[in-house]
């Protein structure tokens, strides 16, 4: 097992494991997400990428089933502890889902939501600021910007998950986690969402669950190797798809099995 | 040929064959005969429901009038007037909409947001079913026995006919709010909740305003029932001779289906028509009711 620590990380758990009853879909886990750079996790299909990547923000909690060991920080922080308040948890740590899931509202108020619960604008016209900045910097400003009104759920399936995008980012979070963002859209949209993410990195740390192997090896800059609930190899994404040390990642990598 | 893992069929398909010709023909007779008998049903209950408008509005129609509209209960058939039973329904279905609909859709929250699933929650919604199918005479006895010889509330007032039908009610609510509730897609309450929505917001900002449209269907159903509920009414004494219209919910009152009973046991032959004359009120009211259902659910519709 793999369990490369990287310095200054922005999360980092150790020794994870999720069970959900008796079965145990996530196996001893040990991984740092890198603060300025897209972190991606691969895997076959039920290899547990994204119940470990729902695990970083606690959204493991609504499913009653679920038993999450082990420890994970934000900042050194322990996320899992008391002190920890899984609300203002999910607001620094935002996910954007695999199925494009806005609001049946307007796309303003789709935005505008997550700063208003969260009383980060003390008036109209700040919202109204950063609405435009959250849609400007999800890339869906200029097609949107005539028709705020309108209801988020009529835009297109590309549309709707960055509109989803500028949602996560409205409430300024510090982590934006991604499960599968492009499974639901054409190669147009996908490559309109990895240009976002580019974009995006730096600012914000990125993780980014996909099976998709290419999609991994253009947007990230690190890469996590998930099979069966184990992390298998974690590394930079070049040495990843290049040059792996297991034998498990090059087959998948290579299309042996996936 | 041979070495094909298929070997292809050597006799094609006859469509045109006599056999398959026979089956073909079978199933269209099949679907004719369906289509026959979903008519003849249709037909049964629209027609008995056209017998009791046509009968009701030609023996009633004629006992409508501005006195009968604006009085109350008299021994004289003649000069008898609704409006003091249906006011008396009016503030009955208050109390009732009052009390069932808040504890129905809290309770229909609870159960499917709050409640963790385990055999109290099994045996509470087996409960509830149950509840909801309780003939209504036993919620009559159980009105008669908490409301009146518990706590002592006025007799034959809309304020215990309100509470008694509350009671009867408030299942139905929470088996509708309920079904509500579930059919908000669970990828609305990811969404609150990832960008950090505390679970009453999420609740009360999105998964509610959803379901709203179902809840106000189930509740109105609910309604509509209680208001064609005579037997409990009768059980907490608003059957009463009430000569004039009740001022207040704690007055002595009578509602719509209770006169139309009471005046369909008088032996005046003045009655006959006052009763038809009764149904018809009521069936309007009852009309009305289900308008606004319609009207409120499409107006509360999200489109997807």
């Amino acid at each position: 097992m793999d369990t490369e620590t990287i310095t200054n990380a922005k999360m980092s758990a150790r020794n994870v494991s999720v069970f959900y009853g008796a079965n145990k879909a996530i196996d001893d886990v040990s991984i740092d997400v890198s603060r300025e750079n897209v972190t991606a996790f691969i895997g076959p299909s039920g290899c547990g990428k994204s119940t470990f990547l729902r695990t970083l923000n606690r959204m493991n909690d609504t499913i009653p089933s679920a038993r999450v060991e082990g420890r994970i920080e934000l900042d050194g922080e322990d996320i899992y502890g008391s002190g920890m308040d899984v609300v203002q948890l999910r607001a620094r740590v935002g996910m954007v889902f695999q199925k494009p899931n806005p609001f049946p509202k307007s796309i303003f108020e789709n935005v505008a939501y997550g700063p208003r619960i969260h009383g980060l604008a003390p008036n109209k016209a700040e919202l109204e600021t950063i609405v435009e900045r959250s849609l400007k910097r999800a890339g869906l400003w200029d097609e949107v910007k005539d028709r705020l009104a309108e209801s988020g759920t009529a835009l297109s399936g590309g549309q709707q998950q960055r509109l989803c995008i500028a949602r996560a980012i409205a409430v300024d979070p510090e982590v934006i986690l991604m499960d599968e963002p492009c499974s639901a859209l054409d190669p147009i949209a996908t490559a309109k969402i990895e240009e976002l993410i580019h974009e995006l990195r730096g600012r914000y740390a990125i993780v980014i669950v996909t099976h998709n192997m290419q999609q991994a090896a253009r947007v990230s800059q690190r890469t996590a190797f998930f099979h069966l609930g184990v992390l298998v190899e974690y590394g930079e994404t070049t040495e990843i798809f290049t040059n792996p040390r297991q034998t498990r990642t090059k087959d998948y990598i290579t299309g042996r099995y996936g | 040929m041979s070495d094909l893992a298929f070997p292809l069929d050597p006799t094609p398909t006859d469509w045109n064959d006599a056999a398959m010709q026979r089956r073909i023909r079978k199933r269209y007779t099949a679907e004719r005969r369906f289509k026959l008998l979903g008519l003849a049903a249709v037909s049964l209950s629209a027609g008995f429901l056209a017998f009791l408008l046509i009968t009701m509005l030609a023996k009633g129609l004629g006992g409508i009038d501005i006195g009968f509209l604006t009085g109350s209960d008299a021994t004289d058939p003649a000069q008898v007037g609704i409006w003091g039973a249906f006011k008396g329904s009016l503030l009955t279905m208050i109390v009732t909409l009052g009390i069932a609909f808040p504890v129905g859709v809290l309770s229909a929250v609870y159960l499917e947001e709050y409640a963790p699933r385990n055999r109290w929650t099994d045996i509470i919604e087996v409960s509830i079913n149950n509840l909801a199918a309780v003939p209504s005479i036993i919620f009559g006895l159980l009105g008669l026995a908490i409301f009146l010889n518990f706590m002592h509330l006025p007799r034959s007032a809309p304020i215990v006919g309100g509470l008694t039908l509350a009671l009867m009610t408030m299942p139905v609510i929470v088996i509708a709010g309920r079904n509500a509730i579930k059919s908000v897609p669970p990828s609305i309450r990811d969404a609150a909740l990832g960008i950090g929505a505390s679970r009453i917001q999420v609740v009360s900002h999105h998964v509610l305003p959803l379901a709203l449209p179902g809840i106000l269907t189930g509740t109105i159903i609910g309604m509509a029932r209680a208001l064609g509920e005579t037997a409990p009414l009768l059980m907490i004494g608003m059957r009463a001779f009430i000569a004039s219209p009740p001022g207040g919910f704690t007055e002595p009152a009578t509602a719509l289906p209770v006169q139309i009973f009471l005046w369909s046991d008088e032996v005046s032959r003045g009655f006959v028509e006052k009763t038809s004359a009764a149904i018809i009120v009521l069936l309007a009211f009852l009309l009305a009711m289900n308008g606004l259902a319609i009207y409120l659910r499409n107006r509360f519709e999200t489109r997807w």
